[in-house]
């Protein structure tokens, strides 16, 4: 490498240094521009300058009073609680510098070193503001923190009953649906055995609506051929209106004659619906009432003793015996 | 800063001379008291010389027996002066030797003689502080030797009361073989055997004679109140017993929590004579109050209508609480005497202010029933806790105790001294309802729960020396020649934060050397019964041509607030203040009062005069009283008394001047927000009080003290020039020192500003 010139500066430190210079007339160049950027500031609105007034009027005066006493005892607790011996300005203070004279150690009581008692830190000031009794503002504290517990306790004890109460209505819901399953099963089989008894077999015919009284089908399931046909009736009746011409169905006008009522096509008999619906079944309304699970237990029950078949299993077992099967209940099965 | 408007006696009696003394008695000369050619020995052997025979005669110190005692006592002739003894006397001797020490005298003898400090326990009730000392006249007789026998008194009041009844007990005349000694008022003789004292009185003069060589004991009475001068004379008497074997000390309290007191002297032997008092039923309230005042006045009526015959006694706070509530109660009495056929009732006020003949009514007896066979009178004395040990007012069977009192206090980190109502202690409690068993068995009524007695009041109550500022003590203990401070032993040593501000202070007022040994002007203001900052602005007001007006001040100062603004007639007191005012401040407000006080017109008819102009008569005749007093330490400590020409344009500003050298360390500078003060250097915010003449827009302000309330105030306040505070109080104010801040900020203008002005004017010279 050649030996480098000792005046010559390497070029690149120069272009380092010119870089700088730009650098820095480019940041004079900035500063310069930053007062022209404040100049719209002047030409402020009146409106602008009335607000801006105001908000430095808001700044400028004094703190409401609660806040300025509450500002002034949080200044004098914190004057009280720091010690004047670890202030940084202790090392400066004289009246220390005399006492570590007298052989004052810092962290050591004062008087005769068999004074156990001896205090370290001054006696502390609290103010009192009413003419509350002793023992009423340690009876307020205590009231406020039974209070705090006890509306924590209530929101815990609460908080459990919508937890029990959830699971209830899930486990009602979750009983409802195999009730409902329990009685499609016991329907059908109900059907297949009065139809072998009956010895006719017809294969593919859908059952709409059971031809049967209703008060006569098994309490057990009856509520699910109610349903049903109350689902039907409901469909058709919403078909019906569709299909009719006015919106009023059951509108019936005196004046209307039969010409009438053709023309609006309401004689035709919409009223197809099991005459059995519009009365009353107190035995399925008391079976209706009946614990869920014990409903379910009875169909349970029924679907062993009629058909030997076991719910819990889905098997038809094929004698009273119910080889293999657990139990009755459902936990059996678990 | 102290709140010596509220308790006048105590701040002061500590620093109290003797008044003026025949050389012979000069305590200077007391020095050489085992010289029995000295004037003072000689004086009293004299007296008592062989050739006059007494009833004492064949005692020997020391060896005196109960039974020797009781013959001397016995008389005809008073074995102290060989008079005659009346028969008051002996009417008085068979009550004394009722009383429940007269039983124990031989068993105190006895260990009074083996020992050199005894700690004395007696209850309220058993005669200690009028016998004691008079049992040990009869063994230590000090008249053989030329000593005397000292027994404090926390209170002047006290002082001079027992000295009264222990003269007319001894059949003597007061002042002369027994007499007192308090503030401004020395009542004693050449005879004089037995003094009572204030501990204050006794302190002052131990700094001129350490070892005490006057006295051959040392009572110490009502040790259990703490009191600052006890605390710092038992600190004092254990150096001094070492020194002087022959010294006999007593410690007498009257709580049982003497094994501290024992402890302290180094188990020095303890004898204990129970109190003559009866049973005190104590009642609880099931639930706290709301309104401790409210509580207690339906208490007292409530006494007064159910309960049977017997006196009751309220403990109030404070002055304008204990006016209120008397106005209250007699208000409630008349109407349930003309209604509901109650006997009647008549209620007094009791409280360190009031004047002496007003304290002097709570003694007379209840008023008798209105009617023949009617209810029986009552009297309800609604008192602070002077009433709670050392006045005993017989007939009190009802003690209504809401619990609380006003009590000094003193924080070094914010260097503020101020009277709080706070809670009591355990202890003071139970001597509160001590004053029902007085006469026959009685009832106290606490105004809070058991179980806030439990836990909510302490043991004990701060003893006074961990409430105070202790700038004074520290230049007192100085002067008593105790160097070590830290070491000093005291029973309850202060925090070492509070000796460090007092050593600061006294640094920064020049009493005090950076070696912390005393100054020559430290040396002149403990001469001066005054705060320090006081002494300082009186020594230096010369200086300022105004020592006569700061005479006057100080004088103000240290006596209780000389305006009167009673509540029925706030406005016109306004008024009449208004009239005295000086916009510059409340200290030159005074001062008008006090010129005017001392006018011709006011000076006719004093008495009116300051009826009319709502101002305290008796504040401003004590202020004179005092102002004689300090007048006479001036002119001994060689003080010019000079005044400013009323008519010349400086004559206020001297005197602000004259109160900065004093009071620098009591600064308040003007918020930003223009609303609020902020202290220099503690940086407290602060409001001027609403009783101040001042107008607000003083930037700087000098304060008088600083009141601890819900919000914190400065009280009797004067505008000052900020100039001032860096030409008077340089060290003080070195900027150097400052925290950044408003403060800083401001102080360094006014430096520049200065500058510039001694700039300007060089060149033009």
């Amino acid at each position: 490498m050649p030996t480098q010139d000792p005046q010559t500066v390497p070029p690149d430190e120069t272009e380092k240094e010119q870089k700088q210079e730009e650098e820095e007339e480019e940041e004079d160049y900035m500063s310069m521009i930053i007062p022209e950027q404040t100049l719209p500031k002047r030409k402020e609105t009146y409106t602008q300058r009335l607000l801006r007034q105001q908000r430095e009027r808001e700044a400028s005066q004094p703190k409401p009073k609660a806040e300025r006493l509450l500002h002034e005892a949080a200044q004098r607790d914190t004057a009280l609680s720091t010690s004047l011996l670890s202030s940084p300005n202790a090392q400066k203070n004289k009246g220390l510098a005399m006492m570590a004279k007298m052989g004052f150690k810092p962290g050591v009581a004062l008087g005769s070193k068999d004074n156990p008692h001896a205090r370290l830190e001054p006696v502390g000031i609290s103010i009192k503001e009413d003419r509350g009794g002793i023992g009423l503002d340690a009876e307020k504290k205590r009231k406020f923190n039974d209070e705090v517990e006890r509306e924590g306790k209530r929101v815990r004890a609460e908080e459990g009953d919508y937890r029990e109460r959830v699971r209830r209505e899930r486990e009602v819901v979750r009983l409802e649906g195999q009730i409902g399953a329990a009685m499609r099963v016991a329907e059908s089989m109900a059907g297949e055995k009065e139809e072998v008894e009956m010895g006719v077999v017809e294969v593919g015919k859908k059952r709409t609506i059971s031809t049967k009284p209703l008060k006569s089908v098994n309490i057990l399931w009856r509520g699910l051929i109610r349903q049903r046909e109350e689902k039907e009736r409901d469909r058709r009746m919403r078909y019906d209106l569709q299909q009719s011409l006015s919106r009023h169905v059951n509108y019936d006008n005196d004046d209307e004659d039969a010409e009438d009522k053709r023309a609006l096509g309401r004689d035709v008999v919409q009223h197809t619906l099991v005459e059995d619906l519009e009365e009353e079944d107190p035995e399925l309304d008391a079976f209706s009432e009946l614990d869920p699970a014990e409903r379910l237990e009875k169909l349970v029950v029924h679907l062993r003793q009629e058909h030997n078949y076991c719910f819990w299993c889905k098997f038809t077992y094929p004698n009273k015996e119910f080889e293999g099967c657990p139990g009755l209940t459902e936990e059996e099965h678990d | 800063m102290a709140d010596r408007r509220s308790e006048p006696e105590m701040p002061q009696a500590k620093r109290l001379r003797t008044g003026d003394m025949d050389p012979a008695s000069n305590p200077y000369l007391a020095h050489h008291y085992e010289d029995e050619g000295n004037g003072y020995g000689s004086r009293n052997g004299g007296r008592n010389g062989g050739s006059t025979q007494t009833g004492l005669s064949g005692f020997k110190r020391h060896q005196t027996t109960a039974a020797q005692a009781d013959v001397a006592e016995n008389g005809p002739l008073n074995p102290f002066n060989n008079n005659p003894l009346s028969p008051r006397y002996f009417d008085i001797l068979k009550t004394r030797k009722d009383l429940p020490v007269h039983k124990q005298r031989q068993e105190f003898l006895n260990m009074f003689q083996q020992t050199q400090i005894l700690v004395f326990v007696g209850e309220t009730g058993s005669g200690k502080t009028t016998q004691i000392p008079q049992f040990v006249l009869f063994d230590d007789l000090p008249h053989f030797n030329g000593k005397l026998v000292a027994c404090t008194q926390p209170r002047r009041v006290a002082a001079m009361s027992v000295a009264q009844r222990v003269a007319n007990e001894m059949d003597v005349k007061l002042g002369e073989e027994v007499g007192y000694s308090i503030r401004f008022e020395d009542v004693t003789g050449p005879k004089t055997i037995l003094k009572y004292m204030t501990d204050g009185m006794l302190l002052r003069e131990a700094m001129h004679d350490h070892n005490l060589t006057r006295y051959s004991c040392i009572i110490l009475d009502e040790a259990h109140e703490r009191t600052l001068a006890t605390d710092i004379l038992m600190g004092l008497l254990k150096e001094v017993a070492l020194r002087r074997p022959d010294l006999k000390i007593v410690i007498m309290s009257a709580t049982l929590d003497a094994q501290k007191f024992q402890r302290y002297f180094n188990d020095a032997p303890l004898l204990a004579v129970p109190g003559r008092t009866h049973p005190v039923e104590i009642f609880y309230t099931p639930e706290p109050e709301r309104d401790y005042v409210e509580a207690a006045l339906r208490t007292v009526l409530q006494i007064h209508a159910n309960e049977p015959e017997g006196d009751i006694l309220l403990f109030l706070t404070g002055e304008e609480e204990i006016e209120d509530a008397c106005r209250k109660i007699t208000l409630e009495a008349d109407e349930m005497t003309r209604e509901a056929d109650a006997g009647p009732l008549k209620v007094y006020p009791l409280y360190g202010t009031l004047p002496p003949h007003q304290q002097q009514k709570i003694f007379e007896p209840a008023p008798p029933p209105t009617r023949k066979g009617g209810p029986p009178g009552r009297k309800v004395v609604v008192g602070t806790n002077i009433a709670e040990t050392s006045l005993t007012i017989d007939g009190i069977v009802y003690v209504v105790d809401p619990g609380f009192s006003k009590q000094k206090v003193y924080n070094p980190r914010i260097r503020v001294e101020s009277l709080l109502v706070s809670p009591i202690s355990k202890a003071s409690a139970q001597q509160r309802a001590g004053r029902a068993g007085r006469t026959r068995p009685g009832k106290c009524f606490r105004l809070y729960t058991e179980a806030a007695f439990k836990k909510e009041l302490i043991e004990q109550t701060h003893p006074e020396i961990l409430r105070s500022n202790l700038a004074n003590t520290v230049l007192e203990l100085k002067k008593l020649g105790i160097d070590d401070l830290v070491h000093f032993d005291l029973m309850d040593p202060p925090a070492p934060e509070t000796l460090m501000r007092a050593l600061e202070e006294l640094n920064y007022l020049a009493c005090l050397d950076d070696d912390g040994d005393l100054t020559a002007l430290g040396k002149l203001a403990s001469e001066f019964p005054l705060d320090p900052a006081l002494a300082v602005m009186l020594i230096s007001s010369p200086e300022f041509y105004c020592s006569n007006e700061i005479l006057s001040l100080t004088a103000l100062l240290s006596v209780p607030q000389v305006f009167v603004r009673p509540a029925s007639a706030k406005k016109r007191a306004d008024e009449m203040k208004a009239l005295f005012a000086h916009p510059d401040g409340d200290q030159l407000t005074m001062l008008n009062v006090y010129h005017a006080f001392k006018g011709a017109d006011a000076q006719a008819d004093s008495k009116k005069w300051c009826r009319e102009h709502f101002l305290s008569l008796r504040a401003l005749q004590s202020a004179d009283n005092v102002r004689q007093q300090l007048k006479r330490i001036m002119e001994k400590s060689e003080l010019d008394l000079i005044s400013t020409d009323f008519n010349d344009k400086n004559y206020y500003t001297n005197i602000r001047r004259a109160l900065v050298a004093g009071f620098f360390m009591q600064v308040a500078k003007k918020d930003s927000s223009g609303k609020t003060y902020k202290t220099v250097k503690d940086d407290q915010s602060v409001l001027l009080h609403p009783s101040t003449v001042l107008q607000v827009d003083s930037e700087w302000v000098l304060y008088n003290e600083f009141v601890l309330t819900t919000k914190n105030y400065v009280r009797t306040v004067t505008s000052i020039k900020p100039e001032w505070l860096l030409d008077i109080a340089p060290t003080y104010y070195d900027i150097s020192t400052f925290k950044k801040g408003e403060i800083r900020t401001a102080l360094e203008r006014v430096n520049d500003k200065v500058k510039r002005k001694q700039q300007t004017k060089r060149p033009g010279r």
